[in-house]
């Protein structure tokens, strides 16, 4: 048997970029959203579990990871780092979700929402295709990202687990 | 008051006493609708980073059965009863009056009575802190999710809050029958604009 492959686990507002059979994990996305950016030529992939939409909505906006416009910027030159090259980046998202969604007030729109509108808008003005996502809906995900060959792994509670 | 990182011991202490009457009232509900002891930790406040907030109470990747309710009137914010996944079930056993380990998943039934379960609990809390304070504080409509600790945490704050870097909440631990390690815990989550007026109330400014 082959040894299990090195798994990292990203926490809220971190990220992590790695190459080969590495696995990036991050458990219990709500409104959050994981942004899995990869370069299948290179063998790698990074992923930013990002917490709000806008650095406006924080005092302190020092953490590049937490936002997406400035998470998605800082994994593609970390990957850049590791031998991938910008252009051939694609990206995944996963996330968003709208948990106890009987108490939002009508109308107004919840922050799973914004914050995947908000990674499509990075994902954008940075050139990267977005080629999957599996966002929205009412169940939290945990997500296990496969940087050898891109492909994630998506649980939620109650459900199969799904791969995008 | 601008960051709850400001909040001096006194207040902190008060805050807890205030906690510790809704907290008891809580217990007193629950352990009548489930016939058994309840037994209810000193309150705490727990101050962290938002980004810390998934390690807030423990195992930030366990399943979870969460009520969220809006706190309306006098004072504005929310309430959250978190139960274990299993011990959620158990408390569905013992509110359905069925032998312990009877549920097996969270149906229409066990959905709709742990979200009565997080009513009775929340008004409970509420209407001792209305007596106690002089103020009318309403609950809303009740929400359930079961799901990652994690995740929930981190969408009530994101969701619901207005603070986006420091956040807090009144935690209180309560055991039921407490040789059968069945746990839970009630939070507390009043907006920052909220705490002066408890302080008002309360005469301590």
């Amino acid at each position: 048997m082959s040894p299990a492959p090195k798994e990292t686990i990203v926490k809220v507002a971190e990220w992590a970029a790695e190459r080969g059979d590495a696995v990036i994990v991050t458990l219990g996305l709500g409104s959050c959203v994981a942004i899995m950016l990869h370069d299948a030529a290179a063998g790698a992939g990074g992923m930013a579990h990002i917490l709000l939409p806008s650095r406006s909505l924080a005092h302190d906006a020092t953490n590049p990871a937490k936002f997406p416009d400035t998470a998605v910027p800082f994994l593609v030159e970390r990957l850049r780092a590791l031998g991938a090259d910008p252009r051939r980046l694609v990206a995944k998202l996963a996330g968003g979700a709208s948990m106890f969604a009987q108490l939002m007030t009508p109308g107004s729109v919840q922050m799973g929402e914004r914050n995947v509108v908000a990674a499509r808008d990075a994902l954008r003005a940075a050139s990267i295709p977005l080629a999957r996502q599996a966002v929205g809906g009412g169940a939290g995900r945990s997500v296990r990202f496969h940087v050898v060959d891109g492909h994630v792994e998506i649980r939620t509670v109650g459900s199969d687990a799904v791969v995008i | 008051m601008e960051d709850v990182r400001d909040l001096k011991a006194l207040q902190l202490d008060a805050l807890k006493e205030v906690a510790n009457i809704g907290a008891g009232h809580a217990a007193t509900a629950l352990s009548q609708l489930t016939n058994r002891r309840i037994m209810i930790s000193v309150p705490e406040i727990n101050i962290a980073r938002l980004e810390e907030v998934p390690e807030l109470l423990g195992n930030a990747s366990d399943v979870v059965a969460a009520v969220l309710m809006h706190m309306l009137g006098d004072l504005t914010g929310r309430t959250l009863l978190l139960f274990p996944e299993a011990v959620g079930r158990k408390v569905c056993d013992m509110l359905l009056r069925r032998p312990l380990g009877t549920t097996a998943t969270f149906d229409v039934l066990e959905q709709s009575c742990l979200k009565e379960a997080g009513n009775i609990l929340s008004g409970a809390y509420m209407n001792a802190l209305s007596d106690f304070m002089g103020m009318l504080l309403l609950p809303s409509v009740p929400s359930l999710v079961v799901d990652v600790s994690a995740a929930v945490l981190t969408t009530t704050y994101l969701n619901f809050g207005h603070e986006r870097d420091f956040v807090f909440c009144v935690e209180t631990e309560f055991h039921i029958d407490s040789a059968e390690g069945l746990r839970g815990h009630f939070l507390l989550l009043p907006d920052l604009a909220s705490l002066k007026a408890i302080f008002d109330a309360i005469r301590l400014t």
